[in-house]
């Protein structure tokens, strides 16, 4: 299939910047639209905050000037000035964005990757990794790939995709452009966070990803609507999209309950231009949910004690953590070999830019499986219209569609499993309503008997099965069983390896809790599905 | 076109409503001789008497011919028979069609709202619900009254006012569409409850005291399922809430009545010969406050009253010599 024909980098910034500032210019001043001045007023403010806290490097260096002058310009600027300031600043944020990217690189990337890690293992620095690829043993010892692989391959030749994976670690993104790869499938473009970039050990794989780049502490309107405006105009061009839409990664363990509607819009935007222009009706936009669920979480630490810290505030942004120390690495990726631990990337069903189910061959559905035009949704008087309060709607329910399509294939491990039957009999013994108390007062000295947690085991995986049989959960294949000896065993060993303690250890007939953060940290992953009759340990959407 | 689904009392009073404002009608009822009465004389004498049906108004008991191509289809089916009319409706409706109900229940089993059976019947994503103080029988008589449609979709509304709003109708426009719905199902049980104060001659005090703390109750209960408090401060709240517990044309009203004479539910029901949606919505809401939480005594009162053979006098007992807390709850900022 013909797709992105003529369509180069150059050109899709190009259209990028074209369009924003034709957008700002033609709602600055009318319709109750803020004039041109306030909008580059607005667009300093907010970097100026951002630089306050940002790290005095090179990069942000750079910026303050860049501030400096449009500030000593603005007071002056004529109204044909303001037009080329705002130009200056849509440009200097298109060039942020598709900094990094270079396509032709992607395939050459794409068959290093898998040996790079492995290499990390041993312990070699990303350059010297280069002249040991042949003989380091694959990146498939450690993925397990399932659910609807052949749709998506199916899929990318019959329109545009999204793959919306769900977000728990940095390595989610060389896992999943890993699994593009291995299933064959054409280069998709990544929206990575600023950090793999900067990160010693990601930057040098993110540079040859075919990654653009999000900067998530950049709160200036102009530039998150520019970056939307990037991801639209790629999908309108046939490129294949990859982001995550929960934004950050998930701080309390848990599967995402919302999702930030700003970037899973794009694909709606893009397949109605595309219907306007009036392009190929068989121009589709594809979104295709997906995830990635861990026995064990590289920055897991880190993760909980930010969420600990700040329930309620979501803009922290966790910047220092394992995943910036190579040792860490290297103990993790060592710890899933040892222990012969597999991330299971599984592959959803595919929906529609409105969150309508599709099959296989790219047909939309109805919720009784009804074939359906999904073109006329956008449809009055018989043709497509543009209307941005309904297709927030839209997008809002394919959010909900994808949040519930996450909960359903998440792949519960036996890690999780022990961790929230054993935080469950603790919870009932310390009695202690107060989350932050409840895990503050769980120490060495607060053991439990092993056969209590076995039997909790065993009351769980049976509430599990049940939940898969009704398609609401899926199981690693270790938890197909009703011995609770075993589960325990298996969650230990994964528990006991690779964190600097471990969270849990048998002492005799007891199990002792060393980490009670971590132990809630891997409890969430089975939060929200109504498990044991525990209850919420802190409110649905608390700061992730 | 517009299409409505249902010929009952407000089924019918809203075709007249919309075709006097200028727009073609059809009305789609399942029975043949109903259909025929209101093509051939412009009447619909069992449902709504008195009434000469506007001219604009054609009716048709193919629901394909009357749902397919209609701008918006307004679906007035009793909460019971909702789900069977909607699915029918699912094999007829295109994704572009806006579809506004005008139902005031839940569904039994379920205790599902009507927007959400919408939603997994059929196709339809432009949704929205009308609710409020519209007694049918004043509506057809062409006097004044308001009433709220709320919808995520702008258009939803827009197209809902284009077709309601005249001289005798405001309509209102809302975003809280779980809260509407929920008000509209559960002042019904308030209704009920008030019919049986009248009956009782409680007086005007000991009413307002019931009807009161019925608000408070079900706005507990609908915040606790996602509403915003205020909209159960608005016309489908407080709004209809006054209509059903003072008007003894209510049904719900009547249905409280006759409990407090002593009379059995099965015989009530079938003296009444039409649907009074408290008797259900007493069913979901008893089930909805233990699932939710929620301390409601006199929703789970009229639910005794109504199905374990509680009588009035006893259950107002119950009621007075509860201890007395919070007059106005405390809500968090939704936002």
């Amino acid at each position: 299939m013909q797709r992105a024909r003529g369509w180069d980098e150059v050109r899709i910034g190009d259209e990028v910047i074209a369009r924003k500032v034709q957008r700002v210019l033609a709602g600055a001043g009318v319709d109750g639209g803020r004039p041109l001045g306030a909008v580059i007023n607005d667009s300093l403010y907010h970097e100026r905050r951002r630089l306050l806290h940002a790290p005095d490097d090179e990069r942000s260096r750079s910026d303050g000037a860049f501030h400096a002058r449009v500030r000593r310009e603005l007071p002056h600027a004529t109204s044909e000035r303001q037009r080329e300031l705002v130009r200056e600043i849509v440009e200097r944020y298109v060039g942020e964005i598709t900094g990094h990217f270079d396509p032709r690189v992607y395939r050459f990337a794409t068959s290093v990757l898998p040996y790079g890690l492995s290499g990390l293992m041993q312990g070699f620095s990303p350059t010297a990794l280069l002249n040991e690829l042949r003989g380091a043993s694959r990146l498939d010892d450690y993925l397990l790939l399932e659910g609807e692989v052949e749709a998506l391959q199916e899929l990318v030749t019959r329109g545009t995709v999204v793959l919306a994976p769900t977000h728990s670690s940095n390595l989610d993104s060389l896992l999943i452009g890993y699994a593009i790869f291995r299933m064959g499938l054409p280069p998709f473009v990544y929206g990575a966070g600023l950090n793999l970039f900067t990160n010693p050990i990601t930057s040098f794989f993110m540079h040859n990803l075919g990654a653009y780049t999000v900067d998530r502490s950049k709160t200036d309107p102009l530039y998150r609507e520019t970056l939307k405006e990037y991801a639209t105009v790629t999908m309108e061009a046939g490129q294949h999209n990859l982001f995550f839409p929960g934004g950050t990664r998930s701080r309390s363990g848990e599967i995402e309950a919302r999702v930030k509607l700003g970037l899973l819009g794009a694909g709606l935007a893009a397949y109605r231009n595309n219907l306007l222009r009036g392009k190929d009706v068989r121009e589709r936009v594809f979104v295709v949910p997906c995830t990635i669920s861990y026995p064990l979480v590289l920055e897991a630490a880190s993760l909980v004690r930010s969420f600990l810290q700040e329930t309620g505030k979501s803009a922290y942004i966790v910047v220092d953590d394992e995943f910036s120390r190579v040792h860490r690495w290297v103990d993790f990726l060592r710890g899933l070999a040892e222990l012969d631990l597999r991330v299971h990337v599984r592959i959803g069903r595919a929906l529609d830019p409105f969150g309508d189910a599709v099959d296989a061959q790219g047909v939309s559905r109805d919720p009784r499986g009804r074939p359906i035009d999904p073109r006329r949704y956008l449809f009055r008087d018989g043709r497509v219209v543009e209307d941005p309060a309904r297709d927030v709607e839209y997008t809002r329910a394919l959010g909900r569609r994808v949040v519930e399509s996450w909960r359903r294939d998440s792949v519960a491990l036996p890690t999780s499993v022990l961790a929230f039957a054993l935080l469950e009999v603790l919870r009932r013994d310390l009695d202690q309503p107060d989350l932050f108390r409840m895990l503050r007062s769980i120490s060495v000295d607060t053991g439990v008997a092993a056969v209590l947690v076995e039997a909790e085991v065993e009351k769980l995986l049976a509430e599990l099965q049940a939940l898969e049989r009704a398609g609401s959960i899926q199981l690693s294949e270790g938890l197909r069983t009703t011995d609770g000896r075993d589960v325990v065993a298996r969650g230990l060993r994964g528990l006991g390896i690779y964190h600097t303690t471990p969270v849990v250890e048998r002492r005799g007939g007891q199990l002792v809790v060393l980490d009670a953060d971590l132990l809630f940290f891997y409890r969430n992953r089975l939060e929200g599905y109504g498990l044991l009759g525990a209850p919420r340990l802190y409110p649905a959407g608390a700061a992730r | 076109m517009i299409a409505v689904l249902g010929a009952g009392n407000w089924g019918t009073t809203l075709s007249d409503l919309i075709a006097s404002n200028g727009h073609a009608v059809r009305l789609w009822t399942r029975a043949p001789e109903q259909r025929d009465e209101i093509n051939a004389r412009h009447t619909n004498e069992r449902a709504v008497p008195g009434l000469r049906i506007a001219d604009g108004v054609t009716a048709t008991s193919d629901l394909g011919e009357a749902a397919r191509g209609a701008e918006m289809v307004l679906v007035v089916i009793p909460s019971q028979g909702f789900r069977e009319v909607s699915s029918a409706l699912g094999e007829v409706l295109s994704p572009e069609q806006v579809v506004l109900h005008a139902t005031k229940g839940l569904e039994r089993e379920t205790n599902a709202r009507m927007t959400e059976i919408l939603l997994a019947e059929t196709c339809a994503r432009q949704i929205g619900v009308l609710s409020g103080p519209n007694l049918a029988a004043e509506i057809a008589r062409k006097k004044p009254a308001g009433t709220v449609i709320a919808s995520r979709f702008p258009h939803v509304i827009e197209m809902g006012r284009r077709a309601l709003s005249c001289p005798r109708m405001m309509v209102f426009a809302g975003d809280d569409v779980t809260g509407v719905e929920l008000a509209g199902a559960l002042k019904n049980v308030v209704a009920i409850a008030a019919g049986a104060a009248t009956q009782m001659d409680l007086g005007e005090n000991g009413k307002s005291l019931l009807v009161t703390r019925g608000l408070a109750e079900i706005t507990r209960l609908a915040v606790a399922m996602g509403a915003a408090p205020l909209t159960l401060a608005g016309l489908a709240g407080i709004g209809d809430l006054m209509v059903t517990c003072a008007s003894p044309l209510s049904r719900n009203h009547r249905v409280g009545v006759a409990l407090a004479k002593g009379e059995r539910l099965p015989a009530i029901l079938a003296n009444l010969g039409m649907v009074a949606e408290g008797v259900y919505a007493a069913l979901a809401a008893r089930d909805l406050a233990r699932a939710h939480r929620v301390e409601a005594p006199l929703l789970d009162g009229v639910y005794r009253v109504l199905y374990e053979g509680l009588g009035c006098e006893e259950g107002l007992r119950e009621l007075m010599t509860l201890p007395a807390g919070r007059d106005v709850a405390r809500f968090q900022s939704t936002s």
